[in-house]
């Protein structure tokens, strides 16, 4: 169990800190998954651990989007008021949209040191559709299969295919725009 | 995009991996003690239960012994109190048993001093005896 946090807590980390882009609660949510998946799967196989703490560190970003939410409305009465995303059928993580950041309309530099482009991916990555951010992280980065990453997910797997392309090409023309290519 | 998709998405991976490499030295302590904190956890557990820490692993253990599982326990603990409950039943408080014991001693010419005090037994011995 320990070999196993020790291989996939920075990237859990940082796909945390790409939902939720603050590092604390980032950490906070890595910690809750990882004693999650100690307290009730400890005595599975080691070959399901990676499945099972994906599955456990995506719900916990989604109960972290769910309190903010209702926090949200507490704290903002007139939104709440108005109603303004009052409908139940409606999933907030496939139309939240993050705002859009000053960084991206300044020209890019000539030269981009290779961890200034890592900068650039990681924002371009916090800027994607959560779904589609979701998809592309556990296809590619987690490298689940299209199967896997859809009972994550909680979708089909075309959905999947088709949040996971989105996404690479928003990554793409957002680089593009800074002047990047890989 | 002139590049193929899962080509692209290759070398943004490259990319993550390497800043996933490069991460700064707190948030890697932060990480280890998170990694800790959970492992700990988990060796904390079963210490806390060690009184059934036998029943705990032979239940955890469902396919050999299927009798374990809580709610076969509950039923068998049901089973229990109720044949308990029927040879109670059986031995105190059949009305059934009562009248045989005294049938057997009326018999047998042992008949307690109670019965002799009963109006409704005084009445039937006279009438019997005539």
């Amino acid at each position: 169990m320990s070999d196993f946090f020790a291989e996939v807590e920075r990237r859990a980390y940082k796909q945390a800190l790409f939902a939720v882009r603050d590092d604390h609660q980032a950490l906070d949510i890595v910690q809750d998954a990882m004693l999650k998946l100690t307290e009730r799967y400890s005595g599975n196989p080691a070959t399901e651990l990676p499945l099972l703490f994906q599955r456990i560190l995506q719900n916990t970003i989604r109960d972290f989007y769910r309190r903010q939410k209702v926090r949200a409305l507490w704290t903002t009465p007139i939104s709440s008021l108005f109603g303004a995303d009052a409908d139940p059928d409606t999933d907030p993580l496939e139309t939240l949209e993050v705002q859009d950041d000053s960084k991206f309309s300044e020209p890019p530099a000539e030269q981009l040191e290779r961890s200034q482009v890592l900068a650039l991916i990681e924002k371009a990555l916090q800027l994607l559709p959560v779904r589609q951010r979701q998809a592309f992280l556990l296809r590619y980065w987690e490298e689940l299969d299209v199967a896997a990453a859809a009972k994550i997910m909680g979708c089909s797997e075309g959905s999947v295919k088709t949040h996971c392309s989105r996404a690479v090409h928003a990554l793409a023309a957002t680089l593009e725009k800074q002047g990047i290519k890989l | 995009m002139n590049q193929p998709e899962h080509e692209l998405a290759r070398k943004l991976v490259q990319h993550l991996d390497d800043g996933v490499g490069r991460l700064e030295p707190g948030v890697r302590g932060r990480l280890l003690a998170a990694r800790n904190t959970a492992l700990s956890h988990y060796r904390e557990k079963p210490q806390s239960v060690r009184g059934l820490a036998w029943a705990s692993a032979t239940a955890g253990r469902r396919g050999e012994y299927r009798f374990l599982d809580p709610r076969h326990l509950v039923v068998g603990t049901a089973i229990v109190l109720a044949v308990v409950g029927v040879v109670w039943w059986q031995s105190n408080g059949n009305p059934a048993s009562e009248l045989a014991e005294i049938d057997s001693h009326l018999l047998s010419d042992e008949l307690p001093v109670n019965a002799y005090l009963d109006k409704g037994f005084d009445s039937w011995l006279k009438r019997s005896s005539r």
